[in-house]
């Protein structure tokens, strides 16, 4: 079993373990905006980054992709490791300012307000570009409805030809991942909307009380993957957890009666 | 004449043929080789090459043979279309469609020269007939461009009569695949794509790595601006790097290769393709070869037109048909790579000198170059110099003999200011360093790299922040955009970059530079993004006080940015022709017919055109 030290500290770590694994497991913060417990490390934003020592020299590695493969010794509060981040948070400052969850991450990481750099990109309002909504969609959901288009400072995130998605099922789950809140899902009348995407999906509505559920394609989703019976299924998607909950209660009351 | 083409059972039947072809070879008693590498082809070499050949159609006579052939480039690119005609080696640069009766007469059927169209050395005014006459070839060590200029790329066989594929027996008939990987170690190869990894060690990784199958792959996506070396190796000589893959592949147990050829070579792809169809046809390629029991076959890709696909892993990320991006380096790819199987990647220069090193040996090869850096290297030489074109010369020649002896020194015998070598992630050379050699881990010790080869030749008149711009600019367009040092760091760079050129540079530009440079080299995800601050790097590093004259003073030495300089005319030289007072667009020259002009700088908006027109060149920068 490999012993990573981290700052002067060992700790007992797995083969093929990450090093932001096993930093989170010792209690010790490393900040990270495309990483996600359920997604493969992407390593796009670098905001991990720490330094390791390669003996004679030390190399600054995203603790979320590098594995563990033997004794490593990590600095997560070296000087290098220190600059290198609050660099890459400044330009990510850059170019979203009004995101109020970048400046709360900035705080956190200890760092004075505001940033030197002007804002010189901007193909996409807010955005990180951290791709978690594009892999959620693609890895998790299964949909692949947005994909990240274009390169350099002129990519964003959409729908093919930018046109509202056909494979959208309209299940919220690249809003519930996006760090910067920019992603939104919103109830109309009679659909959800992603937005900023454009998708928009049927709305189920709840047969009692009318209050908006969710999407209809989810519902199919779930249905499709199973679960309970099909039937019980069917049974209670059409109700909101309050009515559905009422309805139990008065099919028990007539049992008893 | 074209031989058909059947299946080599063996190593002797490929000998055969081999003397077959040498044979019928020398029954041609004269033979115009005219250049149709893509930079000859654009001066028109095309049709130089279409008259030579219906001339030979036409010619009669039975006592004589002539051939006309297309050859790849030659390298001597400034002087194109270039002809060669047989017997005697005698060398034609600059040929015109117009030209073509005379050579044929006077020198292909004649024997004799055409002196007006002989090359002539400017300096000395010696006439020269043979390619080792000229100054630009004779420090040349022509290893891996042997064959350009002198044997048709469309035709295997003109390969074979030239020792082609007989590396490629020797290897499996007498070798093990350790003793193939053990001659390239030995042989000191290094990377020629810009990484200058040791080609032995990273064979050996491959041939340890767990995991099947096996890949070799073949980078030919050369991307930096001003480097061609690459695409005249593809379509000039396609065979070596072929015969060198089937090599590589037998050394680490690979039967599968890939070409990866960027798409915006289609002569390169053509000549390729041409040749893999050719020695399938052979047998070189496919199952048995020359019934050794190995198999092995290659398929070209083209790029998408993305120069991250040069970095190895986006190009593998490309070959598996996802989008060009780059990913951790962390597990190397010998171990994981396309597919996540064990991949053997090298540039196809690397690959070109394989059947070489394996035929003549290791310590042959070993005998050039320097302690560290051994064999050749080929450069693109371009920019302010006199002979441009592609070199190739042993490792440990210096800059000064490549730029002067065969480069013949800069153009307008201007003053040498730098050389950029290792595009977009090299750095620049300035002239106390042009007796410094040229290998591998001198240039890194000066703060450049050598790269795949570009080397940009600059003169007293190139503005260095105008061209750590360029390149800035160039890397802005090509990055990919998945980590966020290089997206948005590079855009900083350049934003600041843009200010400084335009005269609105501040106090603590060059500071930010500097942070933001070593911010990309330690965060960035790949090469591309690591590297890109060496350009803006290394001028600053050279060449600071011209940035600090263009924040402080406004004013741009060189006199290249717009709006930093100002235009005067030379009264001296002035004949008073009017033409700059008509053609300025806020009247801002006056003067009277035929006596000297004056601009009047409070009116100038510095837009050029009266320095465009003139036709004395009496508008002079200042």
């Amino acid at each position: 079993m490999p012993t990573v030290t981290i700052d002067d500290k060992q700790y007992p770590a797995q083969q093929g373990e990450t090093i932001l694994e096993v930093a989170r497991r010792a209690g010790i913060w490393i900040p990270t905006l495309c990483h996600h417990p359920s997604l493969e490390p992407y390593a796009s934003c670098r905001i991990c980054v720490v330094e390791i020592d390669r003996g004679g020299w030390s190399q600054v590695v995203t603790s979320c992709n590098y594995p563990i493969r033997g004794d490593l010794t990590v600095r997560v509060n070296s000087q290098r490791a220190v600059r290198a981040r609050q660099g890459i948070m400044q330009l990510l400052l850059a170019r979203a300012p009004e995101s109020p969850e970048l400046r709360d991450l900035a705080a956190r990481m200890g760092m004075p307000e505001g940033t030197p750099y002007p804002t010189v990109t901007e193909a996409q309002r807010n955005c990180i570009l951290c791709g978690l909504c594009v892999r959620v969609c693609e890895e998790k959901i299964g949909a692949s409805a947005i994909s990240l288009v274009g390169r350099g400072v002129e990519r964003s995130v959409a729908a093919p030809f930018r046109m509202p998605s056909e494979d959208c099922i309209g299940c919220g789950a690249c809003a519930a991942v996006c760090p910067v809140g920019t992603i939104v899902v919103r109830t109309h009348e009679n659909d959800v909307e992603i937005s900023p995407f454009k998708s928009r999906v049927k709305l189920i509505r709840c047969r009692e009380c009318g209050k908006a559920i969710g999407s209809e394609l989810v519902k199919q989703a779930l249905c499709r993957r199973g679960g309970s019976t099909v039937m019980e299924m069917l049974a209670g998607a059409d109700f909101c957890p309050r009515c559905k909950r009422k309805n139990v209660a008065r099919k028990l009351t007539v049992l008893e009666t | 004449m074209s031989t058909v083409l059947t299946r080599l059972p063996g190593p002797e039947n490929l000998e055969e043929l081999r003397r077959r072809s040498l044979a019928e070879q020398g029954l041609i008693t004269h033979r115009v080789r005219v250049c149709l590498g893509t930079g000859c082809v654009a001066k028109g070499a095309a049709k130089v090459f279409e008259r030579f050949r219906q001339a030979a159609e036409e010619f009669g006579e039975e006592s004589l043979v002539v051939q006309t052939k297309c050859t790849g480039c030659h390298g001597f690119c400034e002087r194109g279309p270039i002809v060669v005609v047989d017997p005697g080696d005698v060398f034609y640069p600059g040929v015109k469609e117009e030209d073509v009766p005379e050579i044929w007469r006077e020198t292909a059927i004649g024997g004799r020269l055409v002196e007006r169209l002989l090359y002539k050395n400017e300096e000395t005014g010696k006439v020269a007939t043979r390619c080792e006459e000229i100054p630009f070839y004779r420090a040349q060590q022509r290893i891996v461009l042997a064959y350009n200029g002198v044997l048709d790329p469309t035709r295997i066989e003109e390969y074979l009569a030239a020792g082609g594929y007989a590396a490629l027996a020797k290897a499996l008939t007498s070798m093990q695949p350790e003793e193939v990987l053990e001659e390239v170690s030995r042989s000191g190869l290094r990377g020629r794509g810009g990484g200058g990894f040791f080609t032995g060690r990273k064979w050996r990784s491959a041939r340890n790595a767990p995991g099947r199958p096996k890949y070799v792959i073949a980078n030919g996506d050369e991307g930096d601006p001003g480097a061609f070396m690459d695409r005249s190796l593809m379509e000039g000589a396609p065979h070596t790097v072929i015969e060198g893959m089937i090599i590589g592949g037998y050394a680490i147990g690979s039967s599968q290769g890939y070409l990866y050829v960027r798409n915006e070579y289609p002569l390169a792809v053509q000549h390729l393709t041409l040749a893999i169809g050719q020695a399938r046809e052979l047998g070189l390629l496919g199952e048995n070869i020359l019934g050794s029991g190995f198999d092995f076959d290659i398929r070209v890709n083209r790029g998408g037109g993305a120069f991250v696909c040069g970095e190895s892993t986006a190009l593998m990320a490309s070959l598996e048909g996802r989008v060009g991006e780059p990913r951790a380096k962390y597990i190397h790819t010998v171990e994981s790579g396309l597919h996540g199987k064990p991949s053997l990647l090298n540039n196809v220069e690397t690959w070109a000198n394989v059947p070489q090193i394996i035929l003549k040996g290791a310590d042959w090869f070993a005998s050039f170059g320097t302690e560290r850096s051994k064999g050749t290297k080929v450069f693109s030489l371009v920019g302010k110099v006199k002979n441009t074109g592609l070199v190739e010369v042993p490792m440990g020649m210096t800059l000064r003999q490549i730029i002067y002896d065969i480069g013949g020194g800069i153009r307008g015998d201007k003053a040498f200011k730098a050389v950029q070598t290792g595009g977009p992630s090299g750095g620049c050379i300035p002239a106390e360093s042009l007796d410094e050699p040229v290998d591998f881990d001198r240039l890194t010790e000066l703060g450049s790299m050598m790269g795949s080869g570009g080397m940009i030749v600059m003169d007293e008149d190139t503005c260095m922040v105008k061209m750590a711009k360029y390149f800035l600019q160039f890397l802005k367009d090509e990055s990919c955009g998945k980590c966020t040092p290089c997206r948005e760091g590079i855009a900083q760079m350049l934003h600041i970059l843009e200010k400084i050129a335009k005269g609105e540079g501040q106090d603590g530009d060059v500071e930010t530079l500097e942070d933001l440079g070593r911010l990309l080299e330690d965060t960035a995800l790949c090469a591309l993004g690591k590297t890109a601050a060496y350009p803006v790097l290394s001028t600053l590093g050279r060449f600071r006080e011209e940035y600090e004259i263009h924040i402080r003073e406004k004013r741009c030495p060189a006199k290249e940015c717009p709006g930093l300089f100002r235009y005067q005319i030379d009264a001296e030289v002035c004949t008073g022709c009017r033409l700059c007072s008509k053609k300025c667009p806020v009247e801002a020259i006056t003067g009277e017919r035929k006596k000297p002009h004056a601009i009047d700088l409070d009116k100038c908006t510095n837009c050029g055109t009266c320095f465009d027109v003139c036709p004395f060149s009496a508008v002079i920068k200042v």
